[in-house]
């Protein structure tokens, strides 16, 4: 069939890399609370819609927000990335949104990035769930790539389209901190255990 | 750099941000994708670049692969042989003031290319992207659907 024809070709096309844009030096050492405190901050950047507009759920309806279209509401023109989340099954992402390197100057144009535009895997939905349900996912292979804590760091580091949210371009608000920062709390977040603040706390015992 | 335009090899010597819209119309004299809104929210600019259709107003020359294949509406069929859609939009009678809809034949013509027998819930799907301000949407359908059983049966 054609369009999972497209489908392989499309998931096929490999990203651009951008390898080294950041530094990755994970800290000697990290407690809890300082753990809790870098996904406290994770948090705020999964939860920006520069990142979640983009990690939606199996409705797979990317959505739109920011100071241009003021409350939050599904991307216009009744786009639906579809299971493939690239739009293979109806309308590609790449239509609109190309492959290129340019800056994103103009207000309300389709950003474009140096890589395939495409919804984030529905295993990490990130849109409207609360800090806990990310913590654990990002923290369990099993959802969030079969990655560890260096793993993690590096696909910040070469994958282009996430480096948008930091530079989006237009009159888009960024994600908050920066991508190094960014970076930086994953790693002591790692450090630390992946911490979240819903597990039970181990209490020394007086015996 | 060289693009390859309804089959035929051109050279374009521009600068390599210029939108492939750009490059087209005034360069090359290419006018049948249209300019709309500039920033691929209405459609009518929509070509075929290597078989797929994108917006043009938003695809720079710089990042196309040299000799790149494109296709437009003057390209998809000719005067003695129609493409499908563009045969099912003249029997439908689509068109109303006419602006947008080299831009939806286009778009419908890579439907096609990947599904032959959408229905409407696809249809509208993949040309919800494509605006109309005359409102021929349902002319649009139509003519998708009587193109689909022309591609089937030839």
């Amino acid at each position: 069939m054609k369009v999972l024809t497209v489908l392989a070709l499309s998931l096929a096309t490999p990203a651009l890399a951008a390898e080294g844009k950041v530094e990755i030096n994970p800290p000697e050492a990290a407690t809890r609370d300082e753990g809790l405190a870098a996904f406290a901050r994770i948090y705020e950047v999964a939860s920006h819609p520069r990142c979640s507009n983009c990690h939606v759920g199996d409705d797979h309806r990317p959505m739109w927000s920011g100071p241009s279209y003021g409350k939050t509401r599904p991307h216009g023109m009744n786009i639906n990335g579809g299971e493939s989340r690239i739009g293979a099954e109806t309308l590609l992402c790449s239509t609109c949104h190309v492959t290129s390197g340019i800056p994103n100057n103009a207000p309300h144009a389709a950003p474009q990035v140096a890589a395939d535009w495409q919804l984030a895997p529905v295993e990490a939905a990130w849109f409207g769930k609360d800090a806990d349900h990310i913590c654990q996912q990002l923290r369990d292979p099993e959802q969030n790539g079969g990655r560890d804590m260096l793993e993690l760091a590096a696909h910040l580091d070469h994958d282009v389209i996430l480096h948008w949210a930091w530079s989006p371009g237009g009159t888009r608000e960024p994600a908050p901190y920066s991508l190094q920062e960014h970076v930086n709390d994953i790693l002591i977040w790692g450090v630390a255990g992946f911490p979240c603040a819903a597990d039970p706390v181990e209490e020394s015992s007086n015996d | 750099m060289k693009l390859r335009v309804n089959g035929q090899d051109m050279q374009l010597d521009v600068d390599p941000e210029m939108p492939l819209l750009w490059a087209l119309r005034d360069e090359l004299g290419v006018t049948g994708p249209k300019y709309g809104c500039g920033i691929a929210q209405c459609g009518a600019c929509t070509v075929h670049v290597d078989g797929l259709a994108v917006r043009s107003c938003q695809m720079n020359v710089g990042s196309m692969e040299d000799g790149a294949d494109v296709t437009t509406i003057e390209g998809l069929g000719q005067p003695g042989a129609l493409h499908a859609v563009q045969e099912a939009w003249i029997e439908h009678q689509v068109a109303q003031c006419g602006y947008c809809q080299s831009g939806q034949i286009m778009q419908a013509a890579n439907l096609l290319d990947l599904n032959d027998d959408p229905d409407d819930a696809t249809i509208d799907a993949v040309m919800s992207a494509n605006l109309c301000r005359c409102g021929t949407y349902p002319r649009i359908r139509a003519a998708i659907k009587t193109a689909a059983q022309k591609l089937r049966e030839a």
